[in-house]
């Protein structure tokens, strides 16, 4: 049963459709991310779900009822802004209960639920506090008790993180998860940051050019990406070209990288080239192996837990990402041929 | 140690101006005290008594009330639209957008003589006679320039997500204007009104144009009176007013602080 559903959803500026009928269905509880390059509409959707934007065409229906043609104040979303919003001229209770005071929620009331929204986000203390006297990671975390604080349907968040310096952010990405999952509410998060989407989410969207290409698992997101833009996009993929050497029934070939023989599951035609992605810490570097595709470690660089070593193919470059606990990073000398080897199954078939 | 010099000298000059900028007040203020029957610096004497002698001119104090209901008045009409106008420049693109800031911004640039000619030939033209509600026309011209640089400069780097934050929280567009946009761009709408009612209490120029025989402003009075008398009468009205701006500023002081609303920020 999906909680928030958009159907077909179209937003065109200036006559560019910069969402193009998209289609995504949230279960309750849920948190997905929304995830793309600036531009890809992630943030246009939202503001649409929100009602600050009209859809053109299309509808967004939650829990059962149609709420596109509502305004943005009778649509029981929370949002939280990329710059916070807290409105400066009132204290941080006063923020807090902006919106049960629109509710006409009896006084008794307010102050419990205010109070406990703000024990929930750890600012407990700080009610007669103005937002200019809080810091990034306070104001972030009043506009989050604000939003929640009205029990609103979905809970909207607009690039939270991304004004706040590294390692807040990770705190408090670990923190928005964990009031999520104790709310339990469904929620949507839209990000830029893919190692963002990837820690947090239950599923990521991930957007380009106003489309969804693919909507997934973080897990799968990563290891099986529908297409090209998803496997470029997230994380990093170096570019391998095989030459099919032989195919068996059944969708199986031998594929050639450069002499390096593999049996693989992918439709070919015999003499043929055919592009795959292979993800950087997927590769093992020997220096005597039964097999393997001969390259020259151009260049190591010691990145702490692993190290990732640029290896030389003719006149193609590959990284590889190795944990230096598998591989100590001293054997291997810059200049050197290593033998690179990689599972099969790792090879990441190319949507051409 | 070597700034110690430089600093006194520009102490010194500092205090030079304070001088010279308080100068005309304090002698218009001891002056109305002097017990002689013209206007002398310093005064001879102490006495009250051109404040008392007030009562017997009951068209200074009906020239009074005339200047504040007019300022008044000004000041909301001028605030009210002056802030609307703002929102409208600041917010939205349409058609002759700058011909409109640059109509509103002229007045600043004609001289208030030529202002005040063209406003007697209009309204004799429509058939208005001189009245309050004249005077607040004119006035209400002459200080919408004023209330829209000032409401325009605290509009600028107003952040519009707190407008969809509270939309979002479910306020309604009046709502969302007078609890949060308002409260927000305050300091810089009092501020308008203040110079508002400052500029329309003030003016003697476009005035006198328009002012009849029993229409008359609290400068148009002093300034007849003055050339056909010269006793201290005149500074003991004078120091009233200034008393009042005084009071006025102390006010805005203790509820804003005067600070805060010229610095247009929060």
């Amino acid at each position: 049963m999906s909680y928030l559903c958009l159907e077909n959803v179209v937003k065109t500026f200036n006559k560019t459709e910069v969402v193009k009928k998209m289609n995504l269905e949230i279960k309750k509880g849920e948190l997905v991310s929304f995830l793309g390059p600036s531009g890809c509409g992630k943030t246009t959707t939202l503001n649409m779900i929100a009602g600050f934007l009209d859809v053109d065409g299309g509808s967004i229906v939650v829990d059962g009822k149609p709420v596109h043609l509502l305004p943005p104040n009778k649509r029981e979303m929370g949002m939280v802004f990329q710059n916070y919003a807290l409105f400066p001229h009132m204290t941080v209770f006063d923020n807090v209960a902006y919106g049960l005071k629109l509710r006409k929620v009896p006084k008794s009331e307010i102050n419990q639920r205010v109070l406990e929204a703000l024990e929930m986000v750890r600012l407990s203390g700080y009610e007669k506090r103005y937002p200019k006297e809080l810091s990034g990671g306070q104001q972030q975390r009043v506009s989050l008790a604000r939003a929640l604080v009205i029990k609103p349907k979905v809970l909207l968040l607009d690039e939270p993180l991304s004004n706040l310096d590294a390692k807040l952010r990770q705190e408090m990405r670990e923190e928005i998860v964990d009031i999520q999952k104790k709310v339990g509410i469904t929620t949507i998060f839209v990000t830029h940051d893919q190692e963002e989407a990837l820690a947090i989410s239950d599923r990521i969207a991930v957007m380009y050019e106003g489309r969804i290409e693919q909507v997934d698992t973080p897990v799968a997101i990563y290891n099986h990406p529908q297409t090209d833009f998803v496997s470029r996009f997230i994380g990093e993929v170096n570019q391998i070209q095989g030459h099919v050497v032989e195919t068996f029934s059944g969708n199986q070939c031998k594929v050639s990288f450069d002499g390096y023989h593999q049996v693989l599951s992918c439709p070919g035609t015999k003499d043929t080239l055919i592009d795959f992605y292979l993800r950087p810490e997927k590769i093992q570097i020997y220096q005597e192996h039964s097999e393997g595709l001969r390259v020259r470690v151009e260049r190591k660089m010691f990145l702490g837990a692993k190290t990732r070593y640029i290896l030389q193919l003719k006149d193609q470059q590959f990284i590889a990402d190795i944990s230096n606990t598998v591989l100590n990073p001293d054997q291997i000398i810059e200049g050197q041929d290593v033998l690179a080897v990689w599972n099969p199954e790792e090879l990441l078939a190319t949507k051409k | 140690m070597r700034k110690v010099l430089p600093k006194a000298c520009l102490n010194f000059f500092c205090i030079l101006v304070y001088i010279f900028l308080a100068a005309p007040i304090v002698v218009v203020l001891l002056s109305s005290l002097t017990t002689t029957e013209y206007i002398v610096f310093p005064p001879k004497g102490i006495t009250l008594r051109w404040y008392a002698e007030l009562i017997n001119h009951p068209e200074f104090m009906q020239s009074f009330t005339l200047s504040i209901m007019v300022a008044l008045g000004t000041s909301v009409i001028s605030t009210i639209i002056g802030t609307m106008a703002s929102i409208a420049v600041v917010r939205y693109e349409f058609r002759g957008k700058t011909a409109v800031t640059q109509l509103i911004g002229s007045p600043l640039l004609i001289p208030s003589v030529v202002f005040g000619v063209a406003l007697l030939q209009f309204f004799s033209w429509i058939g208005l006679a001189a009245s309050p509600v004249a005077l607040v026309i004119g006035h209400f011209i002459l200080t919408i320039p004023f209330v829209m640089r000032l409401v325009v400069a605290s509009l600028v780097g107003f952040d519009r997500s707190i407008e969809l934050a509270a939309k979002n929280l479910g306020a309604g567009r009046l709502r969302v204007f007078f609890q949060i946009t308002l409260p927000v761009i305050k300091s810089g709408v009092i501020a308008g009104a203040i110079f508002a009612f400052i500029t329309s209490f003030d003016d003697l120029t476009v005035a006198l144009f328009i002012v009849s025989t029993d229409v008359v402003t609290l400068p148009v009075r002093i300034y007849t009176y003055m050339q056909y008398q010269y006793d201290p009468i005149i500074t003991s009205v004078s120091s009233i007013m200034i008393l009042l701006t005084v009071i006025l500023m102390v006010v805005i002081e203790r509820i804003l602080g005067v600070g805060k609303v010229f610095s247009s920020k929060n």
